[in-house]
């Protein structure tokens, strides 16, 4: 009687959770749906951009003229490292990655500097006791281009004023939905591609002047290159998420049949018991 | 003789073919780009591209990015950019006038760049779109 009670509560809880994981995975999966069209979308734009600035550091990259972005350089060898996580966790393996290749990344790094955008690293971030200049929440809808300017604004300054040599990116990139791989990507200065530094035969003419292109070009690589990072951390929190309640509610229908199973052996084991009982007792 | 011509915006890829000759708005005047052209780099301005193929001609509206010219290859990376045949004239007047009761609006400095980029836009929109009508 008793066990056939508490069969029925969990199999109660059960359904319950597995109603909260579903509506958790449509939600994941509606949002993702979204952020991976828009981060698709803009892919080949910050790779045409990318290509396109470093082609400009291909042959102002020595000049003395040149500008910061484009110049490797050793002053402080500090190193500023943009930090992105997700705000909220029960997205499966996606923070414990993340988390493996940050902490892979300080082990071999001292001097760094930390910008953490979203709550999940910041928390580790400060838990190591490592400087942390500025940490913004995530949230938890597609990012608006609105967002990063707050951030390349403390980069700009921090580079630019000689304070650190380097800027990278830790974020996870979207292969696919099954995929999310972590990902340190250095942002500044701008890397140029060695194999091509070799056939910088054609000149480029500049119009109006190197000068002026370089300012607003370079500017523009920054925002979206930042931009499409937050895009692709995004959608793969999303995608991470949505995999993994998918798995939580499979999970519990399962769970939900087993129980299930045993409260009918239990209830029919129950009622022939009590029919053995009575007949047992017409019998005597 | 032709060239590859591509546009990419945040968005999408708005245009990619084959084509004799591209006229674009740059920020130190308008151009036009013939096949072999010289490698080049601009920053464009907005206003109206122009792509000729044979005898069709075909018309954008973009508001802003750069173009580099390379190895008989043209691409632009444009703010935004949309071709004039998909232009909506209903949906670019409605958000004309949209902006413009902002602008008149007390709003903010950031709201009002936001409202005055959106009036400039439809207003670009809906030049390039008459012309089309004009031609056709």
């Amino acid at each position: 009687m008793a066990s056939i009670l508490i069969l029925k509560r969990r199999i109660t809880a059960a359904q319950n959770v597995s109603k909260t994981t579903k509506a958790m995975q449509m939600i994941a999966a509606s949002k993702m749906k979204r952020a991976q069209d828009a981060t698709l979308a803009s892919r080949p734009y910050v790779q045409s951009l990318t290509a396109l600035s470093a082609q400009l550091a291909k042959y102002t990259g020595s000049d003395e003229t040149s500008h910061p972005y484009l110049k490797q350089r050793s002053l402080t060898n500090k190193t500023l490292v943009i930090v992105l996580s997700p705000d909220k966790g029960l997205c499966g393996g996606l923070i414990t990655n993340l988390l493996r290749e940050f902490l892979r990344y300080g082990k071999t790094q001292q001097n760094v500097a930390f910008i953490t955008v979203g709550k999940k690293l910041e928390m580790q971030v400060t838990h190591q006791k490592k400087e942390i200049i500025a940490s913004f929440v995530f949230g938890n809808t597609t990012p608006t281009f609105d967002m990063v300017f707050p951030v390349t604004r403390i980069i700009e300054n921090y580079y630019l004023s000689g304070k650190v040599d380097n800027v990278k990116i830790i974020g996870t990139h979207f292969t696919s939905i099954f995929t999310q791989t972590p990902k340190i990507t250095t942002i500044l200065p701008l890397q140029v591609p060695q194999e091509e530094k070799e056939e910088a035969k054609n000149p480029y003419i500049f119009e109006p002047d190197q000068k002026t292109l370089m300012t607003p070009l370079l500017n523009h690589y920054l925002e979206m290159a930042v931009y499409q990072h937050f895009l692709e951390s995004f959608v793969s929190e999303q995608a991470a998420r949505m995999i993994s309640m998918q798995n939580a509610t499979d999970n519990a229908n399962s769970i939900i049949e087993d129980l299930k199973l045993e409260y009918n052996k239990t209830r029919q084991a129950k009622i022939t018991n009590e029919i053995l009982d009575i007949t047992g007792a017409n019998t005597m | 003789m032709t060239f590859s011509f591509e546009i990419i915006t945040p968005e999408k890829i708005v245009f990619k073919e084959e084509v004799n000759e591209v006229i674009v708005p740059t920020a130190s005047g308008q151009i036009t780009i013939l096949p072999h052209h010289i490698n080049l780099l601009t920053q464009i301005a907005e206003g109206e591209i122009i792509v000729k193929n044979g005898a069709k001609e075909q018309y954008l509206a973009v508001t802003g990015g750069f173009l580099e010219v390379s190895k008989n290859k043209v691409s632009l990376l444009a703010d935004y950019a949309v071709r004039s045949e998909e232009i909506e004239i209903a949906k670019a007047e409605a958000a004309q006038k949209r902006a413009e009761k902002l602008m008149q609006e007390k709003v903010s400095e950031r709201d009002f760049a936001i409202a005055e980029t959106e009036f400039k836009r439809s207003l670009l929109e809906l030049k390039v779109a008459s012309r089309r009508r004009r031609k056709l």
